[in-house]
């Protein structure tokens, strides 16, 4: 009772609500890209893709906390999300955590542009550490992150029904959009 | 009706005139003072002068230290981006004879001087690009939306030049 905000400051928050769905949105992918990108890294790179997916579950949960507490329910994960590109290789995995951490630098730009100040520093940190991370794998830096997607491919686009089953891991292109993504039997895996 | 747009341009007429007064820069004092810059202005102009700093900092690096170039040309490349955009949200009063902001004098006084050696004039730059990103952060919980964005954008790529020019840049 003591301790809750002004009224107008919680307004400010709720308002927040769609953009914070958002951010845990592009969390639940990572979350899931991860999972792929690290079955098809090794050594340094793999401990990076641990590292970085545990980031991304801590950051998920942090996102989820905040909606709850503004009163909404956090969006689910999907069950299976569609690849951008098919990833098979050790430079594929390499090119879809960078194309993950640009989707997620994108997402948390949105909370920069909320009147809550809380928020748009949230936003903003947020939106630094997943560049930084995106700069790791990807060697170089982007002029404007979150602001420009850089990667090729549609959006990691959620499934929501389908599981993908362990299939064949066959190198080269799959045929095209239709192909089940590999299964996510790196740090995600289960 | 003719005379109710009469009087609206003429009410459009006078809502330009202190744009005009801005902008002519000379016998400002015959209308009045002249009308303050909005916060907003201040601190993109802030950050206009903070990019020709780091620009002319790498110019100086690449002066005294050639062998950087290939590493150091993408990032001062993008800090052209950063400055061109930034400026492109100054709009220009018409008439104006200025067509672009020049930069304070802390911004131009002299030129900096970089270090002469490699891992020194890096390190001179990476704390430089650290320094930048951490003003810029602190501007976004004041500005317009769309301007938060573009500075925690611009903050977040100068975030990653520092990690670029760390010495061993990180594992992975």
């Amino acid at each position: 009772m003591s301790a809750s905000p002004s009224p107008s400051a919680t307004a400010a928050a709720g308002q927040g609500v769609p953009a914070l769905q958002a951010a845990l949105d592009a969390e639940h992918a990572a979350v899931y890209g991860y999972g792929v990108a690290g079955a098809h890294l090794t050594g340094a790179k793999q401990k990076a893709a641990v590292r970085d997916w545990a980031a991304h579950e801590a950051a998920r949960d942090t996102l989820a906390a905040m909606i709850i507490a503004l009163g909404a329910q956090p969006v689910a994960a999907a069950a299976a999300y569609q690849l951008p590109f098919p990833v098979h290789s050790e430079p594929a995995a390499v090119t879809l955590a960078a194309f993950l951490e640009d989707r997620v630098a994108a997402a948390y730009l949105g909370l920069v542009a909320l009147s809550a100040a809380r928020l748009r520093m949230f936003g903003a940190r947020a939106l630094q550490s997943a560049a930084l991370r995106a700069t790791s794998w990807r060697g170089t830096a982007l002029a404007f992150p979150g602001l420009e997607a850089s990667a090729p491919g549609p959006v990691l686009a959620g499934q929501g029904t389908t599981r993908p089953t362990p299939g064949p891991s066959t190198p080269g292109p799959s045929a095209g959009g239709g192909g089940s993504p590999p299964p996510p039997t790196g740090p995600a895996g289960g | 009706m003719g005379r109710g747009a009469t009087r609206r341009s003429v009410l459009a007429a006078a809502a330009s005139l202190p744009l005009v007064a801005a902008g002519c820069g000379k016998g400002i004092g015959a209308l009045g003072s002249p009308p303050r810059p909005s916060p907003d202005v201040a601190v993109v102009r802030g950050a206009i002068d903070g990019e020709t700093f780091m620009i002319a900092r790498y110019n100086a690096v690449l002066t005294a230290v050639p062998a950087l170039a290939g590493s150091l040309r993408p990032l001062l490349q993008q800090h052209h981006e950063h400055l061109a955009r930034l400026r492109a949200r100054l709009i220009q009063p018409q008439g104006s004879s200025q067509p672009e902001h020049t930069p304070s004098a802390a911004a131009t006084a002299a030129g900096p001087r970089a270090p002469g050696t490699p891992a020194a004039a890096q390190n001179y730059l990476r704390l430089a690009e650290q320094a930048a990103a951490s003003t810029l952060l602190g501007k976004i919980t004041t500005a317009p939306p769309s301007l938060a964005q573009l500075l925690a954008s611009i903050a977040a790529s100068e975030a990653t030049h520092a990690l670029l020019l760390a010495p061993t840049g990180r594992p992975g």
